[in-house]
């Protein structure tokens, strides 16, 4: 954590401080605003319930640019998120050296590319909905601190990238209820995406080493340390419980997408799957499918979106279906987005999201109203 | 107010499309070794995606000023995009400092005087504004 605070200033000085001759400096920003209304009032979805929220959607972002030489720029986004109490983070403060003309290698804090939407997941003006679906944007932490390397190529009627990271992830695991003490270590990737004329694919693998703090027995996770211990024991098989913890056991996560758009009708699928060595953590899917449709400045736009975990075999497999951990649940979401003029989008958007199961236990249905205005500058 | 300048735009769009003197030339320095190029060569350019020319020269797009009839007619023609969707398009990597969109530099006249005087620069100007200082280099 401490380190977090430290790069973005230094990283910021250097840019503000560097002469002005190589280049300008481009300031530029983004700022969501929203409130949301949950029909329930013993539910929560993306941090609101049915008191009315105005907090969780909140988002702003200054970015600042600046090119040193032919060959390096360096960038830093400070963030501030109404759901972190309006911290502000680096989510990005790296250097780029450009090697060739589509060649880059980046150095710094770097948003990892898990999804379609990872790189301007904050930017709500990049994307119709208000948030994107919790159902597959599910991973509670999105920058690392390392390097990567990104390949662009362009052959014929197909243009795309290929990119490498590594890397090292040290700071809070959230869940609904906790935040745990992560390390992840050896944090790598991969991610191909190509596009051509209206359509566009991507796939993409990452790994790696999960270290969290779960001994407060207080937390849910530290509580089912101790419970998958006494289920282990009594299924006679001490030893199968020796997977419900994180020392190092590598995660992975798997992700594929296509994109449609031919600037009237646009559409997107995405799936994605996490596989853990841990049996502390459920293995799972979640993906979506979004159409889109666009006539005059209005945008109306329809998601359904789905996740799922499932059990491990054997005894792991026995203990974790007796641990209140299985989430399984669906939404749809159905929006209007308005662009008023070229940098402002009015948000209008409806969303039911049917928990059928939540930690365990049956779940609850509820819809949520969501109103938000985004914008870039 | 927006829909009736929205709507004021599209006609003049239409009107200026049916005159001869509304054709847009994409123009180069006429010490720009490069002859012509096609569509998808400047859309590639302008979006950032392409950074050098044929001959593997430096290219640096620069655009017109927001709202120009030239800007909007050579966003839909030659990018196929409207004014929202590149914004939207650009957005997408500004933030995640993967490109600038090409500098917005004025209008015909502006623009054709930072195109005359440096060989790496790329602009579009009204047909009837280009001189013997540039190359034209693909029309529409």
């Amino acid at each position: 954590m401490q380190t977090k605070k430290i790069w973005a200033p230094s990283i910021l000085a250097l840019a503000i401080a560097s002469p002005a001759m190589a280049g300008d400096l481009n300031i530029n920003g983004f700022l969501s605003v929203g409130a949301s209304m949950l029909d329930k009032n013993d539910a929560e979805i993306a941090g609101a319930d049915n008191q009315g929220g105005f907090k969780s959607d909140n988002v702003l972002g200054l970015q600042m640019q600046k090119q040193v030489n032919d060959t390096t720029t360096i960038t830093g986004q400070l963030v501030s998120r109404g759901s972190d109490d309006y911290q502000t983070e680096a989510a990005w403060a790296f250097l780029t050296y450009a090697a060739t003309d589509d060649l880059d290698l980046r150095m710094g804090r770097l948003r990892i590319p898990f999804f379609q939407y990872s790189d301007f997941l904050e930017v709500g003006y990049a994307y119709n909905w208000v948030r994107p679906q919790e159902e597959v944007y599910r991973v509670p932490f999105s920058s690392i601190d390392g390097i990567d390397l990104t390949q662009r190529f362009s052959t014929g009627d197909i243009d795309g990238s290929v990119q490498f990271y590594y890397g090292r992830y040290q700071g809070d695991f959230e869940t609904s209820t906790t935040a745990y003490d992560a390390d992840f270590r050896n944090f790598t990737g991969l991610v191909l995406s190509a596009n051509s004329g209206n359509f566009g694919a991507r796939v993409s693998y990452h790994q790696a080493e999960l270290t969290m703090d779960t001994s407060d027995a207080t937390t849910a996770l530290g509580l089912a340390v101790l419970g998958a211990s006494g289920i282990a024991t009594g299924l006679g098989d001490p030893s199968a419980a020796e997977d419900f913890n994180f020392t190092g056991q590598t995660s992975s996560f798997y992700g594929a997408a296509l994109t449609y758009d031919d600037g009237t009708y646009s559409a997107v699928a995405e799936w994605t799957a996490l596989d853990h060595e841990s049996s502390l953590l459920l293995d799972d899917q979640g993906w979506l499918v979004g159409v889109a449709g666009r006539f005059g400045d209005f945008t109306p736009h329809l998601t359904y979106s789905s996740e799922a975990d499932s059990f491990d075999s054997g005894n792991e497999g026995k203990i974790q279906e007796l641990l209140p951990l299985q989430d399984e649940q669906t939404s749809i979401t159905l929006g209007l987005r308005y662009d008023y003029d070229t940098s402002t989008a009015l948000k209008f958007e409806i969303q039911n999201n049917d928990e059928e199961t939540a930690d365990g236990v049956d779940g609850d249905s509820a819809t949520l109203y969501s109103v938000a205005v985004d914008l870039v500058f | 107010m927006k829909l009736f300048k929205a709507s004021c735009s599209a006609l003049l769009i239409s009107l200026a499309a049916s005159t001869a003197f509304a054709e847009i030339s994409v123009i180069v320095s006429a010490s720009n070794p490069n002859s012509t190029m096609d569509q998808a060569t400047v859309s590639k350019i302008f979006l950032g995606k392409a950074k050098s020319f044929p001959d593997g020269s430096q290219a640096l797009p620069v655009d017109q000023d927001e709202g120009s009839a030239a800007r909007e007619t050579f966003n839909s023609t030659v990018l196929g995009k409207s004014a929202s969707q590149l914004k939207s398009y650009w957005s997408r990597l500004i933030f995640t400092g993967k490109g600038t969109p090409p500098k917005p530099s004025g209008g015909d006249a502006a623009v054709k005087a930072i195109v005359a005087n440096n060989p790496n620069i790329i602009g579009y100007i009204d047909s009837s504004a280009v001189d013997a200082s540039v190359k034209v280099v693909h029309k529409f």
